[in-house]
C-alpha cells in the first residue's frame, strides 16, 4: 500500500493522512484508564510489602513490636502527614482552576503542592537520618524503611510528573478542555494516590 | 441429520475408561507401602486414577468421534451448522465436574484426617536439617543423638519435630508416603506410624544448595527392642553444629515467652 | 557521524549503555570511597560495583535508543516534534531494529525474539537432559545443574511463555478489534525492549563469579538470599520482565476496553480478546508480587535487611506466600492467551461458531477471579499454616470446572463441524486439548492434599509443569504461529514440514513427560543431578526423547525462516476465517486499516449465509448493512 514512503525517514508526501483516528468505545480518556490501572498494579506492589509486614509483625510473632529501645517520632510523621494530605488540596485547587481556564491559580495551586511534596520528603529524609536504627535492625528495621522507603519513593516519583506539570505549566500550557490539561490531571491523580497510601501506611506503621 | 449416537460413545467410553484404568492399576505406583498413611492414600490415589481414566476417555472419545465424524472432505468449503450453544449441555457440564472435584476434595480430606490424627503415647523424635545431613536427637530416650541415621520403633507412632539449621529442608521418606518441609525458624512436624520393618531412605526433597542431591540419611525401622539396644550405644554428646544456630533461636524463644508471661519448657533441645 | 550519534539509534544507544554503566559504577566506588571503604566489595552477597551498574547500564541504553525522547520533550514543555510516524512500519529489515512503535513490527520483535530464548532455554534443557542420561556425573557438577535448571525454567517462563504471547495478541489484537494501533505505542515498543535486556541480564548471570543463579526458578529464601552473586542478576532481571509484562497489560487492557470499533460490544469480542483482558488483569494485580518478593531478596542480599532472616526475626514462609500470589496467577498468565488462539483455531478451521459463546468468556473471568485463591497449593508441605490446606485445596480442585467447560466447549464446537486438519495448526489446536488434559488432571491430583505430601517436589510436578506448559502453552503457541504466520508474512508455510514438526512433537512430548509421572511417584525428587539406579533406564528413555524433540524443533525453525523469505504469497484470508484481521492484506497496511471498520455481528458467524462479523471501510458505501442476528439452532438430539 502507501505505505512505503511514510516509513523511511520521516518523509510525509501528499497522500499521507496518518493512521485513522480510533473509534472511542468508551467514555473513559485512554491515559486517565491508563494511570488508574497502573495505580491499581501499585497498589499490590505495596501489597505484598503489607502482606510481609503482617508476616513479620503477626505471624512471627515478635516479643514486642515496635522492638524495645525504638521510638517512632510520631508526632512529626503526623505533622508531616497533614503537609501531605493538605497537598491533595491544593493540587485539586489547580486542576479546579485550569478547569474555569485560571492560569495564575494552575500555577499557585501546582507550585504550592509541589514545596509540599517536596518538604515531606525533607522531613521525610531528616527523620531516617535521626531515627536511630538502620535497615539492617532486625525485621522491624526491614519493614519499615521498605514501607515507607517505597512511599517516599513514589512522592519522588510524583514530584518529578509535577516538575513537568509546573514547567509546563509556566510556559503557558494547558486549557480548560479536558484533553489540554490531562498532564495537570494525571499527575494530580497519582498524587492523590500517594498521599492516600501514606495514609495506610503510617496508621501501618507509626499508629497501630 | 442423523440422530446424536450418544449410546455409542458412551460405551466407547466406558471401554476406553475401563481398559485404561485396569492397565494403570497394574502398576504399583507409589512403591513399597511402609506406614499406616501408606493405604489410605495409595487408595484414594486408585480411585482418582480410575476417575481420571474416565475424563481423559470422554475427551478422548469425544474428539476421536468428531473427527472421523465430521472430517471435512478435501474441497469442502462449506460451513457447519450453526450452532451457538446448549444451555442444557453447559449445565450439565459444569455441574458435574463440580460434584466429582467437591466429592474427591471430602474424599482426600478425611485421608488427611486420618494420616494426620495424633496417638497420646507417641514417640516424639527430633530432626535437624543442615546443608547437607541430617541429625536427630531422642529426647524421651535419654536425650540420645545420632547422626546421618535415623531408627525407629515399628508399629508406633513417631512424631518428627522437624528444625532446620539454614535453610528450606524437606523430611522425606517415600515408602511413609509422608513430606515436610524444615523450615529455619519454625517448628514443623511430621506424624507417622511405620508399620512395616527395614531400612528405608531419608531423601531431602526442597532445594537447598549444591549438596541437596546427596542430602540422604537411612532410616532402620526395627523392633523396640533392637530400637532400644541401638539407642543405648548412641551418645549423649549434643552435635557441635547444631548448638550453635539453634541455641541464638532458642534464645530468642525464651525471651519472647519470658515477656509474653508463662515459660515453657523449651522442648527442642532438652539437657 | 556527528548527527548520527545525536539520533536516537544504535550508536547513541551504545554511547548511553557505556555512560550508565560508568555513572552506576562511579557512583558506587566513589561513595564507598567517600566513606572511607574499599573501593570494591565483594562479599558474594554483595557486590555493589556489579549491581548498580546492571541497574543503570539498561537505562543508559534506553535513553540513548531513544526510548524515552518523545516523554522528555513533553516533560521539558517543548513543543513536541509533530508526529510524522517515522517510528511506525517496517519496510526493510533494518525497521525490526529500531525503537519501533507499530504493533505489527513490535509483534513480529517480541515473537522472534522470544523464539529465540526458547532455544536458549530448550538447550539448557538439552544439557540437564545428558546429564541426567545416566545415573552418577555425567557432563556437569551438582552446582551446574542446578543453574541450569534454573535458568532454563526463568528464561522460558519469563522469556519465551509469557511475552510469546504478549507479542502475538500484539500483533493481532488491534487488527482483531478494530484499532490502528495500541493505545500507547511508545510504551509498547518500551515493554519490547525492556525484554532482550532482561534476557542479557539473566544469561549474564553466567558470568558472575560463583556462576548463575541456582535456587531454582522459585528462588526461595534463605536459600537465595545467602546464594552467590548470580542471585541478585535474577532478582533485577525480573524487575525488567515484570515491568515490560505490567505495561504491555495495562496497553492491552485500555486498548481492549476504550479503542473496540463501533459495534463491537463486549459479546461480540473474538475470545481471543476475552482472553487477553482476562490474562492483563492477572498480571496487573499479580505480577507486583513477584516484583515485591524479589526486592525483598535483593534488599536482605544487598542491604542487609532481614526480612527473611529468622534470627532478626523475619518469616521465612512469607517469601513463599508473596511469591505464589504471583507464580500461582502466573500459570494461568502462561495458559489463558493460549485458550483464545484456540478458540480462534478451533472455530475457524470446524467452520462452527464456538460451542458457548458466552460460558467460555465468563469461565475465563472465573479462572481469573478463583487463580487469587489457589497460591497455597505449592505449600502444602512447607509448614504454613495448617488450616489454610483444605480451603486452599477446594478452590485449587474447583478451578477443574471453569477450566473443563473450555475443554468441554472446544469439543462442542468441532460437533456438526466441518473439520479440515489440513493445516498446521488445527493438528496443533486438537492434540492441545488432549495433552492439556493430562497436565490438568495430574494438576488436580496435585491439588489433593494426601496425595501431594507424597508427590509433591518428585518428578510428578516436573511431569505436570510440562505436560502444562510444553503440551499447553507451546502446543497453543505453535498453533498460533502457524495460523498466523500468513498474516505476518504475507507467505504461507510449508504444511508438509509443519506435519513432520507436529508429529514429532507430540510424540516427543509425551515419550518424554509421561515416564516423569511415574518416576515421580516411585520417589525420584526433582532438582538432583543424580539419582537411584533404579530409574536409569526411565531416564535414559526421557533424555533420548528429549533430544527429538530439541532436533524436531530445527524443522520448525527452518520452515519458518524459509518460508518468511520464499514462501508462496498468502493472500488475505487463507483459513477463510471471519474475524477482522483477515479482512485486511497480509500483511496489514501501516495504519491497520483505512477507516475503522464497523461490527455488525459476532466473531464466529460460520454458517448462517449472509451473515458478517463487520464491515470493512469504504465497502457497501452509504448503504445500510443491516446487523447480523445470530440463527438459534440447538443440538439436535
Ligand atoms: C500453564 C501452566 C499451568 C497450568 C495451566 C496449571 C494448572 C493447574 N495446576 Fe499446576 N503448576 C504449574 C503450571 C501450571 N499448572 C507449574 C509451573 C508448577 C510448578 C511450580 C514449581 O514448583 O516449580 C505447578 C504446580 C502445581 C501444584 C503444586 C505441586 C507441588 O509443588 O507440590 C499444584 C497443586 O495443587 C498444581 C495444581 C494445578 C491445577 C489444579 C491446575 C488446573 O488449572 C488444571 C485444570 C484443568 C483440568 C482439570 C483439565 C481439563 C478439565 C476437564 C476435562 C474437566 C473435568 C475434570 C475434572 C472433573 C477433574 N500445580
Ligand atoms: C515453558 C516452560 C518450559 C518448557 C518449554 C520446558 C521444556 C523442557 N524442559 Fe523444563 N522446566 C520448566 C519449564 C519448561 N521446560 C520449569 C518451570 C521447570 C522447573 C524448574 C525448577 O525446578 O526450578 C523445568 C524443569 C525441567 C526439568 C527438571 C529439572 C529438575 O528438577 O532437576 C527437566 C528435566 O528433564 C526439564 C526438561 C525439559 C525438556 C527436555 C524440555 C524440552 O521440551 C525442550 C525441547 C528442546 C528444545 C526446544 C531445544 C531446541 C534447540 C536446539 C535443538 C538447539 C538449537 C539452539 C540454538 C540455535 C541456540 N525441565
Ligand atoms: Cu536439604 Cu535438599
Ligand atoms: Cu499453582
Amino acid at each position: 500500500m502507501e505505505s512505503a514512503s511514510i516509513a523511511a525517514h520521516g518523509h510525509v508526501d501528499d497522500h499521507h493522512h496518518g493512521p485513522p483516528e480510533a473509534h472511542q468505545s468508551a467514555r473513559i480518556d485512554r491515559t486517565i484508564l491508563g494511570i488508574l490501572l497502573f495505580i491499581l498494579s501499585e497498589v499490590m506492589l505495596f501489597g505484598a510489602f503489607f502482606a510481609a509486614y503482617f508476616f513479620l509483625r503477626v505471624v512471627a510473632d515478635p516479643a514486642s513490636w515496635p522492638p524495645e529501645g525504638i521510638e517512632l517520632p510520631v508526632l512529626i510523621a503526623g505533622i508531616n502527614t497533614c503537609i501531605l494530605v493538605s497537598s491533595s488540596f491544593t493540587i485539586h485547587y489547580a486542576l479546579e482552576a485550569i478547569k474555569h481556564n485560571n492560569h495564575r491559580g494552575l500555577k499557585l495551586g501546582l507550585t504550592t503542592t509541589w514545596l509540599l511534596g517536596a518538604t515531606f520528603l525533607f522531613i521525610q529524609i531528616n527523620e531516617y537520618i535521626h531515627i536511630g536504627f538502620t535497615p539492617r535492625d532486625g525485621a522491624f528495621g526491614s519493614i519499615f524503611f521498605s514501607l515507607t522507603g517505597l512511599h517516599g519513593a513514589h512522592v519522588f516519583v510524583g514530584l518529578l510528573l509535577l516538575t513537568f506539570a509546573n514547567i509546563r505549566a509556566y510556559r503557558g500550557h494547558f486549557g480548560p478542555e479536558q484533553k489540554d490539561h490531562l498532564g495537570v490531571e494525571v499527575p494530580g491523580i497519582y498524587w492523590h494516590f500517594v498521599d492516600i497510601m501514606w495514609i495506610i501506611v503510617f496508621l501501618a506503621v507509626y499508629i497501630i | 441429520m442423523t440422530r446424536l449416537p450418544i449410546l455409542k460413545m458412551v460405551l466407547a467410553v466406558i471401554v476406553f475408561g475401563t481398559v485404561q484404568s485396569v492397565i494403570l492399576l497394574q502398576f504399583n505406583w507409589f512403591g513399597d507401602e511402609a506406614s499406616t498413611a501408606a493405604k489410605p492414600i495409595d487408595t484414594l490415589l486408585d480411585v482418582t486414577i480410575i476417575i481420571s481414566s474416565f475424563i481423559f476417555a470422554i475427551v478422548c472419545v469425544a474428539l476421536g468421534y468428531a473427527l472421523i465424524k465430521w472430517r471435512a472432505k478435501p474441497g469442502d468449503e462449506s460451513d457447519g451448522l450453526p450452532i451457538h450453544g446448549n444451555t442444557r449441555l453447559e449445565i450439565i457440564w459444569t455441574i458435574i465436574p463440580v460434584i466429582i472435584v467437591l466429592g474427591l476434595a471430602g474424599y482426600s480430606w478425611a485421608v488427611l484426617d486420618d494420616i494426620e490424627k495424633t496417638d497420646s503415647n507417641a514417640l516424639h523424635i527430633n530432626a535437624y536439617a543442615q546443608q547437607f545431613a541430617w541429625t536427630f536427637g531422642y529426647p524421651e530416650d535419654g536425650n540420645k543423638w545420632s547422626e546421618g541415621e535415623l531408627h525407629v520403633p515399628v508399629d508406633r507412632q513417631v512424631i518428627f519435630d522437624l528444625q532446620a539449621q539454614d535453610v528450606i529442608h524437606s523430611f522425606w521418606v517415600p515408602e511413609w508416603r509422608i513430606k515436610k518441609d524444615a523450615v529455619p525458624g519454625l517448628e514443623t512436624e511430621v506424624i507417622v506410624t511405620p508399620d512395616k520393618e527395614g531400612t528405608y531412605s531419608l531423601i531431602c526433597a526442597e532445594l537447598c544448595g549444591l549438596g541437596h542431591t546427596t542430602m540422604r540419611a537411612t532410616v532402620v525401622v526395627e523392633s523396640e527392642a533392637k530400637y532400644k539396644a541401638w539407642l543405648n550405644k548412641q551418645t549423649t554428646q549434643v552435635p557441635e553444629d547444631i548448638l550453635k544456630t539453634t541455641n541464638q533461636y532458642e534464645a530468642d524463644q525464651l525471651k519472647k515467652e519470658e515477656q509474653s508471661g508463662g515459660i515453657e519448657g523449651s522442648g527442642v533441645i532438652e539437657q | 557521524m556527528a548527527a548520527a550519534i545525536r539520533q536516537p539509534g544504535w550508536y547513541r544507544g551504545a554511547i548511553g549503555l557505556v555512560l550508565g554503566a560508568a555513572f552506576g559504577f562511579c557512583l558506587v566506588v566513589g561513595l564507598r570511597l567517600l566513606s572511607g571503604l574499599d573501593a570494591f566489595q565483594t562479599e558474594q552477597t554483595g557486590y555493589p560495583q556489579v549491581i548498580v551498574p546492571l541497574i543503570t547500564a539498561p537505562f543508559g541504553f534506553l535513553f540513548g535508543f531513544g526510548a524515552f525522547d518523545y516523554w522528555f520533550r513533553w516533560a521539558a514543555g517543548k513543543p513536541t516534534i509533530p508526529e510524522d510516524h517515522s517510528g511506525h512500519g517496517a519496510t526493510k529489515w533494518q525497521d525490526y531494529f529500531k525503537f519501533n512503535t507499530d504493533h505489527k513490527v513490535i509483534g513480529t520483535q517480541y515473537v522472534v525474539t522470544t523464539l529465540f530464548f526458547f532455544l536458549i532455554g530448550g538447550l539448557l534443557a538439552l544439557l540437564m537432559r545428558a546429564e541426567l542420561a545416566q545415573p552418577g556425573t555425567q557432563i556437569v557438577a551438582a552446582n551446574t545443574f542446578n543453574g541450569l535448571f534454573s535458568t532454563h525454567a526463568v528464561v522460558m517462563i519469563f522469556l519465551f511463555i509469557i511475552p510469546v504471547f504478549a507479542g502475538l495478541a500484539n500483533y493481532v489484537l488491534p487488527l482483531m478489534i478494530g484499532a490502528p494501533d495500541m493505545a500507547f505505542p511508545r510504551l509498547n515498543a518500551l515493554s519490547f525492549w525492556l525484554l532482550p535486556i532482561a534476557g542479557i541480564i539473566f544469561l549474564g548471570s553466567f558470568l558472575a563469579p560463583g556462576g548463575s543463579f541456582d535456587a531454582g526458578w522459585t528462588g526461595y529464601a534463605p536459600l537465595s538470599t545467602g546464594a552467590p552473586l548470580g542471585q541478585t542478576f535474577f532478582n533485577i532481571g525480573v524487575q525488567f520482565a515484570g515491568a515490560s509484562s505490567i505495561a504491555t497489560a495495562l496497553n492491552f487492557l485500555v486498548t481492549i476496553i476504550t479503542m473496540r470499533a463501533p459495534g463491537m460490544n463486549l459479546w461480540r469480542m473474538p475470545l481471543l480478546v476475552w482472553a487477553n483482558l482476562s490474562t492483563s488483569l492477572l498480571v496487573v494485580g499479580a505480577t507486583p508480587f513477584v516484583a515485591g518478593a524479589q526486592f525483598m531478596v535483593f534488599f536482605d542480599r544487598i542491604l542487609g535487611m532481614n526480612f527473611f532472616n529468622f534470627l532478626e526475626g523475619g518469616d521465612v514462609i512469607s517469601y513463599q506466600h508473596i511469591f505464589w500470589f504471583y507464580s500461582h496467577p502466573a500459570v494461568y498468565i502462561m495458559m489463558l492467551p493460549g485458550f483464545g488462539i484456540i478458540s480462534e483455531i478451533i472455530s475457524t478451521h470446524a467452520r462452527k461458531p464456538v460451542f458457548g459463546y458466552r460460558l467460555m468468556a465468563l469461565a475465563l473471568i472465573g479462572i481469573v477471579v478463583l487463580s487469587y485463591s489457589v497460591w497455597a497449593h505449592h505449600m502444602f508441605v512447607a509448614g504454613m499454616f495448617s488450616w489454610l490446606r483444605v480451603p486452599i485445596m477446594i478452590t485449587t480442585m474447583l478451578i477443574a470446572v471453569p477450566t473443563g467447560i473450555k475443554v468441554f466447549s472446544w469439543l462442542g464446537t468441532l460437533f456438526y463441524g466441518k473439520i479440515h486438519t489440513y493445516s498446521t495448526a488445527m493438528l496443533f489446536a486438537l492434540a492441545f486439548i488432549i495433552t492439556f488434559t493430562v497436565g490438568g488432571i495430574s494438576g488436580v491430583m496435585l491439588g489433593m492434599i494426601p496425595i501431594d505430601i507424597h508427590v509433591s517436589d518428585t518428578y510428578f510436578v516436573v511431569a505436570h509443569i510440562h505436560f502444562v506448559l510444553f503440551g499447553g502453552s507451546v502446543f497453543t503457541i505453535f498453533a498460533g504461529i502457524y495460523h498466523w504466520f500468513p498474516k505476518m508474512t504475507g507467505r504461507m508455510y510449508d504444511e508438509r514440514l509443519g506435519r513432520i514438526h507436529f508429529w514429532g512433537t507430540l510424540v516427543g512430548t509425551w515419550m518424554t513427560f509421561i515416564p516423569m509421572h511415574w518416576i515421580g511417584m516411585d520417589g525420584m525428587p526433582r532438582r538432583v543431578a543424580d539419582y537411584a539406579s533404579q530409574y536409569g533406564d526411565w531416564n535414559l528413555l526421557i533424555s533420548v526423547s528429549a533430544f527429538v524433540l530439541g532436533a524436531v524443533q530445527l524443522v520448525f525453525l527452518y520452515n519458518m525462516i524459509v518460508s518468511w523469505r520464499f514462501g508462496p504469497k498468502a493472500g488475505p484470508n487463507p483459513w477463510r476465517a471471519n474475524s477482522i484481521e483477515w479482512q485486511v492484506s497480509s500483511p496489514p497496511p501501516v495504519f491497520n486499516f483505512d477507516e475503522i471498520p464497523r461490527v455488525v455481528g459476532g466473531p464466529y458467524e460460520y454458517g448462517t449465509p449472509g451473515a458478517r462479523h463487520a464491515i470493512m471501510g469504504g465497502e457497501g458505501e452509504g448503504a445500510e448493512v443491516p446487523e447480523t442476528k445470530p440463527s438459534t439452532v440447538t443440538v439436535p438430539s
